[in-house]
């Protein structure tokens, strides 16, 4: 099971990469990809959106969001006269709503994008060495990464967060862990496949240095299936933190994530949706919108298949 | 065939015996269960009985010597607090999200196939764009929530299922629908874009070039060979559901694996994480050997 | 067995939906978390003693919880002190286990030892730390317990020991064996338990033919099963929920407070503990973030309790004072800008992390800088009990429960020098507390009064904060009123069935 690839792998890795078109031109030419797909624009817009709240949001509304406000108590969405941070509601301490959105979409990122991240580097770079180096090292990384799997996720996070201290940083690490196997093994078997290839064997020949063959002729094929998983457990991860959170061994207050907004607002349910229905849009939105996002750049990036984009942008342009 | 076998027993076997070892030593230095099991104001000499009459006040390394030498003989220890053989909680526990893992996914595969594929057929229509968008919508909201929303709409609000628990076939229905929302969306991904990969190979388009009208017939064996990639996403979410359903399960009250796995972990009952662990582990390696078997049906060339 | 258990499912979906079958007197009780073992001699574990205690197991004495007799009889029909360290009881004749056998003194004398044995960890011995006590056999119906030093509450200690038959061996039994008016008839692990009414009991016959409990964690899958007629009593679900006329307040004996390290700089400082105690606008929190009918607190007991001081009046809610004292503290050279660490439990009480979120911003608020941090139940332990974090000034916010009338069950613990959660190192409150626990009658009570007045005007030892309100959902089919004890407590022979 370990040796075969996703979908994604195998269009993605049909043919070599055409060499990256740069600039400008580059970058118009995704944009008018993007725009073919209208879907996946609005998704892209969305994301900015969400972007520019984590990267400005904490510096301007942390005091709102800090400050109890007993009188403000779940106050009801869609009034205005407290303020337009209140349009979404209040919380159960009485602060609004729609400013603690915009602060916790920092944290949700940056553990969202540090797990990712994190096992993203680590999976493709073992799974680099597991395909490219001999059998025996190949062996213990595969090894390696089965052990990581049938690794309870709750226990690691028990684990790491009772003997470091429960951090943002350490929930990073303990979510990047968890997801390392994913990359590992879909880069080896990526590479074992690319490396009989015509062309690397060609550059064998030709006394190109390992570390040439892998960064120029390996990395590229494989990275747009990389991507496209990244995207997905982009979200996963995300849903993953909200899960921790709601059996308690996760992000904890005063932090603030969206996963902890929707477990700590559930029991409100039935007499103020709101405290959990915002937060829990934010995240089907984002998830959302990484999802089209990624299924576009699986064409996008595909040569076979990126005409469709090109023609469908021409058609509307 | 069967030395392949060998080999993947062999180096399952060894990653097991990692996997304990790490749970075994690691699990030891999240705090001492003496101190979670008895109560707050129990004395240190309390506390002391506790450790002596579990064994833990000896070298984790003895400890783990005796732990090793009772495995062998099969015996997996007693749970720490519930006075009974760790196994015997273990696979009671599993019988439950056995079943539950077994239906969700049966559930899953049959619906994503169909679902995937005629949007497959269908690319870029209303159909496609629709059955995506919904399924994506599900698979990317809380479990948690879903099911609370679930319970305060169905059982409380219409009175048609009921609450939780187990007992009749009823009260499977909300947490299989629960568990059937994610794989379900992400399956059908992988299906719909395996199928648009394997309509648009040569022998495909030729067919149907040439008119072969029977759609059944181009549909089976487009299917066969879009089979591979699905399949391989089939075995990831089933081992996820092996590992036990923990939010469904503690929310709905449901006995299987998941829950007595977080409970356990939360009051360091090592003897039942352990032995959890393994069942769950061989589990999914009798599962993965199904599925290699799978793709060797598929696969002519993979038999080789 | 697969297919018993589906029977028995959906007899009990129909059971609880046809009013046909109410007659049959079948109920439904469902219960937060399952109990790990059904064990008599655990009974003081709340999750165990609200299946056991007075359904499968009694006591020799019992506490009156909903009238104000104090201690009443149960297996023992009367006691008496036969001399300054002897406690003499009379047992009730005519008793039968549900194995059969006969009631006697020796079954006292061996649950006594049992519970008390190092072969197993029962968890009521530790009431019995310390004191010497020593039971023995005067004839079938009578038993001595000779103390040392003298124990003048020991009936009341009694209170908490089930009695087992003297065959029961000294392991943890999954099959107990009690002389109560049910006896456990199957358990389903991680499902259901039953307890079927004994014909033979001793006492008088309660209405409730079976009781099956039921576990969910989730409050609100609690509360909902009540209303959907899945079950007809939960005893605990939250107070968000408790909105329709099935649902009850009632005082749960609870009480939560900020225990103070009083051996850490700023803490140290009685002026920084009263700063502490003015900033938090108790009365913000009733009625919002916890429930109405939420007590402001002034002792970590509840007002039913021996020797409650009505005299010790609440701090007042006063910011200003609270910056006055915490610049003259900082004048004097007390390093109040120090960070302290604020430790809760997620899940401890309905509302826990509002609770402390709130407390953390009132605090900030009159100048405090202190840091919120929520943790799991281990970790909460490391912070809660001795040896105590030295790297930092910690404030636990933890939550105390004794509902047995008694201070006893309270003060050694909490505030005694050599106490696992005690955070004062005062000689004059060890001295008191161990003046009151040796004493009896008016003289005890006045000493726990002095005890509860110096630890919260004088010592200013921690920040009291609430008595705590739970709330119960009780079905259409049966009556019931929870009670100060239904958290530890809940038995059968009260709940009424229409």
């Amino acid at each position: 099971m370990s040796e075969t690839t996703t979908d994604t792998a195998t269009d993605a890795a049909k043919t070599p990469p055409v060499t990256a078109t740069t600039g400008a031109t580059g970058l118009r030419r995704i944009l008018r990809m993007l725009w073919a797909d209208k879907l996946a624009f609005m998704a892209m817009l969305f994301l900015l959106v969400v972007l520019l709240g984590a990267l400005f949001g904490p510096m301007s509304l942390e005091e709102m969001t800090t400050k109890t406000n007993l009188r403000a108590r779940n106050a009801p969405p869609f009034d205005l006269s407290r303020g337009f941070f209140y349009i979404l509601g209040g919380d159960a301490l009485g602060r609004p709503l729609l400013a603690r959105i915009i602060v916790a979409s920092q944290n949700t990122m940056v553990i969202a994008a540090g797990a990712v991240l994190g096992s993203l580097t680590v999976g493709a770079t073992l799974g680099l060495i597991a395909g490219y180096a001999g059998r025996w090292t190949g062996e213990v990384i595969m090894r390696l990464a089965d052990v990581i799997m049938s690794f309870p996720s709750l226990l690691l996070a028990v684990i790491v967060l009772y003997m470091l201290e429960p951090s943002i940083g350490n929930l990073v690490l303990v979510l990047a862990i968890t997801r390392i196997p994913i990359y590992l093994r879909t880069t080896r078997a990526e590479v074992l496949e690319v490396r009989e290839r015509m062309f690397v064997q060609a550059a064998k020949v030709m006394g190109a240095s390992n570390r040439r063959i892998i960064f120029k002729h390996i990395l590229p094929v494989i990275l747009p299936t990389l991507l496209t998983i990244a995207t997905l457990d982009f979200a996963f991860v995300m849903l993953a933190e909200s899960a921790l959170s709601f059996l308690g061994i996760g992000i904890q207050a005063p932090e603030v994530t969206w996963g902890l907004m929707v477990s700590q607002g559930r029991q409100y349910l039935t007499n103020a949706w709101w405290l959990a229905f915002w937060p829990g849009l934010a995240i089907i939105l984002t998830t959302m919108s990484l999802n089209l996002l990624s299924s576009w750049m699986r064409v996008a990036l595909n040569p076979t298949q990126r005409w469709r984009l090109e023609i469908g942008g021409n058609k509307n342009g | 065939m069967k030395k392949m076998l060998g080999k993947r027993a062999l180096s399952s076997f060894v990653s097991l015996m990692v996997l304990i070892v790490l749970v075994f030593f690691l699990s030891r230095l999240t705090g001492d269960p003496a101190a979670l099991y008895l109560p707050v104001d129990a004395s240190e000499a309390m506390r002391e009985n506790f450790r002596e009459i579990h064994g833990l006040n000896d070298p984790v390394l003895v400890q783990f010597g005796r732990y090793l030498s009772d495995l062998i003989h099969l015996d997996f220890g007693d749970s720490l607090r519930k006075a009974r053989p760790a196994i015997e909680v273990v696979l009671e526990a599993f019988v439950w999200t056995l079943q539950l893992a077994v239906i969700t996914m049966a559930l899953v595969t049959v619906a994503a196939i169909i679902v995937g594929s005629i949007a497959a057929f269908k690319v870029g229509r209303p159909f496609d764009r629709f059955a995506s968008v919904l399924s994506l919508i599900g698979a990317s909201a809380p479990d948690f929530w879903i099911a609370i929303v679930g319970i305060v709409l169905f059982s409380v609000t219409f009175g048609w299922l009921p609450t939780s628990g187990t007992g009749s076939v009823w009260h499977w229905i909300l947490p299989i629908s629960v568990l059937f929302i994610r794989p379900f969306g992400l399956i059908l991904q992988v299906v719909r874009g395996s199928m648009i990969n394997a309509l648009g190979a040569p022998y495909v388009k030729t067919a149907r070039a040439k008119g072969v009208k029977n759609r059944p017939v181009i549909f089976v064996h487009t299917l066969r060979n879009a089979m591979l990639p699905v399949i391989t996403v089939i075995g990831d979410q089933a081992a996820a559901l092996l590992n036990g359903a923990v939010v469904v399960e503690t929310i709905f009250g449901f006995p299987g694996v998941g829950k007595l796995m977080i409970d356990s972990i939360l009051q360091r009952d090592f003897n039942v994480i352990l032995a959890a662990i393994m069942v769950t582990a061989i589990a999914i390696f009798i599962m993965n050997i199904l599925i290699d078997i799978a793709y060797a049906l598929l696969d002519p060339r993979i038999r080789a | 067995m697969k297919q018993s258990t589906l029977l028995a499912g959906v007899l009990l979906a129909t059971s609880a939906l046809s009013p046909a079958f109410a007659q049959e007197a079948n109920v439904t009780i469902v219960l937060g978390e399952e109990p790990d073992l059904v064990e008599p001699c655990m009974a003081t574990r709340s999750n165990i003693g609200r299946i056991v205690l007075g359904n499968i197991s009694e006591t020799l004495t019992e506490l009156d919880v909903r009238g104000d007799e104090g201690l009443k009889p149960r297996l023992a029909e009367s006691w008496e002190m036969v001399d300054d360290t002897t406690w003499r009881f009379h047992l009730r004749e005519g008793v039968t286990f549900s194995d059969g056998t006969a009631f006697d003194a020796a079954d006292v004398k061996h649950s006594f030892e049992r519970a008390g044995s190092d072969q197993i960890t029962c968890e009521i011995s530790r009431y019995y730390e310390g004191i010497d006590i020593t039971p023995s056999v005067v004839d079938d119906l009578t038993i001595d317990f000779k103390t040392d030093p003298a124990q003048p509450i020991l009936p009341l200690l009694l209170s908490l020991l089930t009695i087992v038959p003297s065959e029961t061996p000294i392991e943890f039994t999954r099959e107990p064996v009690g002389t109560g008016p049910y006896v456990l008839s199957d358990w389903q692990p991680g499902q259901s338990i039953t307890l079927e009414r004994r014909e033979d009991y001793w006492g008088e016959q309660p209405a409730v033919t079976k009781a099956t409990y039921a576990f969910r964690s989730d409050p609100s899958v609690r509360a909902a099963m009540v209303a959907t007629g899945e079950a007809d009593i939960a005893p605990s679900i939250s107070a968000i929920d408790a909105t329709t006329d099935m649902d009850m307040a009632y005082p749960n004996s609870e009480t939560t407070y900020l225990r103070v390290d009083s051996s850490m700089a700023p803490l140290n400082d009685i002026r920084v503990r009263k700063a502490l105690n003015l900033a938090i606008d108790r009365n913000a929190f009733i009625g919002t973030i916890l429930a109405e009918g939420t007590q402001v607190a002034t002792a970590i007991n509840v007002p039913t309790t021996l020797g409650w001081n009505p005299d010790t009046k609440a701090w007042d809610y006063d910011v200003d004072a609270a910056k006055a004292l915490l610049e003259e503290a900082k004048a004097d050279g007390v390093p109040v800008d120090t960070e302290i660490l604020l430790v809760g439990r997620t899940g401890n009480f309905p509302g826990a992390t509002e609770t402390y979120e709130a407390i953390q911003s009132m605090l900030s608020e009159a100048g405090f800088n202190v840091r919120l941090q929520m943790v799991e139940v281990a970790e909460h332990e490391q912070y809660y009990s001795k040896p105590y974090v030295q790297d930092q000034p910690v404030l636990v916010g933890a939550q105390h429960d004794n509902s047995r009338g008694d201070p006893v069950f309270s003060m050694y613990f909490k505030y005694h020098s050599d106490g696992r959660q005690s955070g004062i190192d005062d000689s004059h409150a060890d001295e008191l507390i161990e003046k009151a626990t040796a004493a009896t009658g008016e003289e005890r009570e006045a000493l726990w009064s002095e005890l509860f007045g110096y630890l919260h005007d004088d010592v200013v030892a921690d920040v009291l904060l609430f008595h705590m309100v739970g709330h119960a959902r009780v079905g259409e089919a049966v009556d019931f009123t929870p009670t100060i004890a239904t958290n530890s407590q809940l038995q059968l022979a009260e709940i009424g069935v229409k």
